[in-house]
């Protein structure tokens, strides 16, 4: 027991994340039904749009393990995403020989796992003759060719361009322990395919089950690799990625590190892949093997951290809620109302006469609003790319922990800490300086 | 004898680097290398440890009574079977602190470099080796520091101190006073007599006050090809090591 409470304590910053995430869906009801309701749903993330930035906050942090902590920017990184997706997808429809299309979920997601650290071995031992942007371009050319591949094999479906669907496997996938059926919940972006729970005062749709259990798988990935890059092994990547001449000097065999570095990170985003397409149940070319797939993950690093593992989550939280702010829809079939971008809501709430209101020769509010808002998202984003590469180059988590002078988990509860010690000691005579006045 | 070459040679296109050199070591001997610039001495290193393929011969190390031959070994298994080098330009791991740069060093020794599943804080012994080596090379206090931050005269010490981990047979340094001030020379100085106490060292230096006063032996290396060996009063008067060394030109004259 001390030793669960001196382990909890020394994570104090990842348990009390933990402890909000996992307050999150609940809280975010609260608050968008509060009277400020309409400007919070503005900017606070919705559930659906979470569990979408877990999973592909675990493949940017993949992408990150290899290239962040290696220096080889893996550009094909989306084929390893794609394999995930792509299995969990093909054996719910039975295409896989050997499988049932009712093989439990979490199996298919290993498969798919185990499937890109097969095909990791294959690019990496090739890719790794090579080095710097040589590197970065062999492996998107790798994922190219994957791609082209899956949008042409009539296997796959009787449309490979437009990608699959799940055919046969009618109920959402399981997430949980396989084969123990109280310890499993479903994931869906749907009400009616998914899970929802309803226990007393406790409603869950199946957006909030799915957040629970996808939010579980990631944040198992996490530490997983966490722990993987505080490893002898993950310290030798670091090596790599600071001096690999030397790293081979003192005795490295380098070739086998990278390729080993680079499995490991095919695996853990084949399961955000997995965990993808188990949550959307269908799968396009375009959003698994597609090269800005790789591009995405790229950006949500550069905006996270480089090197920092779990920046890339952030700087996906932070790209997805951007997007959401900036989108001119007002979502999905199954949005709930008042969960809105900026353009609707400005609309509402401006109101006809603002609207018309001319500002400079002839050119209305509303006109400037559609100029400026409508639909100009990715353009945001891409101002926003240059200017984080040359303002925050280290990313959001990475200025942190440079501001901080290491880890969160680490230095923050100490910098807490002694904030509070300066605060305890100088209130007391503020207060009696201000009392004796 | 703990490392000896035979007929060693690399060309580069026409140009013969390191011309048939034959060269041993002695066990527990401090060898200096020496030669004008351009006469081959870092290729030879790199021929050694295995950086380049030698057009033709052989390099081999006595590892435990019994010749190895280590010819086209690529440098990190020279590395672990006890070969190590320091550089003439810095080399080291930036941004790791410099305990760090010598534990990582120490940990490529040990058979424990693939476990990712255990915290590198479970392995003490390269902490600790790390830290025997920084007290002796006199970086203790700037453990903490990040290599970066470190000052030129201590970059060369931590250059030594990360040759030093995994307790190599040979030690290669490559010009280890490189850019260092008068000031601080004789700390580095100071530092090669201490590790040749216990290792084999074949240091190349420019710089000869340091090279006639530390050497067992002097090998001079011009052209390619080894053009004096012997021990330093030897290498003094020596007439072909002058001529290499003032250009061919006649004594009286270069006087």
């Amino acid at each position: 027991m001390t030793a669960l409470r001196s382990y909890l304590r020394r994570r104090v910053v990842l348990v009390a994340l933990v402890a909000f995430l996992g307050a999150y869906p609940g809280l975010h009801n609260l608050l968008v039904s509060s009277p400020v309701g309409t400007e919070l749903a503005l900017v606070l993330p919705r559930v659906e749009t979470m569990v979408s930035v877990f999973y592909f906050g675990l493949f940017a942090m993949s992408f990150d393990f290899v290239s962040g902590y290696t220096g080889y920017l893996s550009f094909g990184h989306a084929a390893f995403f794609g394999t995930g997706a792509y299995t969990v997808i093909l054996v719910a429809n039975g295409k896989i020989p050997f499988l049932a299309s009712s093989t439990p979920f979490m199996l298919s997601l290993l498969l798919g796992a185990v499937l890109a650290v097969m095909l990791a071995l294959l690019i990496g031992a090739v890719s790794f003759r090579l080095s710097g942007v040589y590197f970065a371009m062999i492996t998107l050319g790798f994922a190219q060719v994957l791609y082209v591949f899956v949008r042409n094999w009539d296997y796959l479906s009787s449309n490979p361009r437009d990608g699959m669907s799940v055919l046969e496997h009618p109920a959402g996938f399981e997430v949980g322990v396989p084969g123990i059926d109280a310890l499993n919940l479903q994931i869906a972006s749907a009400d009616f395919v998914g899970e929802t729970i309803s226990m007393g005062w406790i409603q869950l749709s199946a957006a909030e089950v799915s957040y629970y259990m996808v939010g579980l798988v990631v944040l198992a990935c996490y530490l997983a690799m966490r722990r993987a890059l505080r490893s002898p092994f993950g310290r030798t990547m670091v090596a790599i990625r600071e001096n690999e001449e030397r790293a081979r000097a003192i005795g490295y065999d380098t070739f086998r590190y990278k390729l080993g570095a680079f499995t490991v990170s095919a695996f853990f985003a084949a399961i955000a892949g997995g965990l993808f397409a188990g949550y959307a149940r269908s799968v396009t070319p375009e959003n698994t093997f597609f090269f800005l797939v790789s591009g995405d993950a790229l950006l949500a690093a550069i905006l996270g951290g480089f090197g920092t593992l779990a920046g890339p989550l952030l700087g996906r939280l932070f790209h997805e809620s951007l997007s959401e702010f900036l989108s001119d829809q007002a979502g999905g079939p199954h949005i709930d109302v008042g969960q809105l971008g900026l353009l609707p809501y400005l609309r509402q709430t401006l109101g006809e006469s603002t609207l018309a209101t001319e500002l400079y020769n002839g050119f209305t509010v509303g006109e400037f609003v559609e100029v400026f808002v409508n639909g100009h998202e990715s353009l945001y984003l891409g101002v926003l790319f240059v200017l984080f590469v040359f303002y925050v180059p280290n990313g959001l988590l990475g200025s942190v922990q440079d501001r901080l002078g290491g880890t969160v988990g680490s230095e923050l509860p100490a910098a807490v800490r002694r904030l509070w010690g300066r605060y305890r000691t100088e209130l007391p005579t503020t207060i009696r300086r201000l009392w004796g006045r | 004898m703990i490392l000896r070459t035979h007929g060693l040679t690399r060309e580069f296109g026409g140009l013969v680097a390191v011309d048939d050199v034959d060269f041993s070591l002695g066990d527990g001997e401090l060898c200096s290398l020496i030669g004008p610039n351009g006469a081959g001495k870092t290729t030879f290193f790199n021929l050694l440890t295995g950086t380049l393929a030698p057009t033709r011969g052989t390099v081999e190390l006595n590892v435990d009574d019994e010749w190895v031959d280590l010819t086209g070994r690529p440098p990190h298994e020279t590395a672990t079977m006890g070969l190590h080098r320091s550089y003439q330009i810095t080399n080291v791991f930036p941004t790791s602190t410099v305990r760090e740069n010598v534990r990582i060093a120490a940990q490529a020794h040990g058979t424990d470099s693939h476990k990712l599943w255990r915290s590198v804080q479970s392995f003490d012994r390269y902490y600790e080796e790390a830290d025997a080596i920084l007290d002796r090379v006199g970086l203790s206090g700037v453990a903490a520091e990040t290599a970066q931050s470190l000052s030129h005269g201590e970059k060369r010490q931590l250059e030594i101190a990360i040759a030093l981990a995994g307790d190599p047979d040979v030690l290669l340094l490559d010009e280890p006073n490189a850019g260092v001030s008068s000031a601080s020379i004789d700390i580095v100085v100071d530092l090669i007599e201490d590790v040749a106490q216990d290792h084999s060292v074949l240091l190349v230096e420019h710089n000869m006050d340091i090279v006639m006063n530390v050497s067992d032996r002097i090998v001079v290396l011009n052209q390619g090809g080894v053009i004096a060996d012997g021990p330093p009063e030897e290498i003094r008067d020596n007439e072909r090591v002058q001529e290499a060394y003032l250009g061919g030109y006649e004594r009286g004259e270069a006087a």
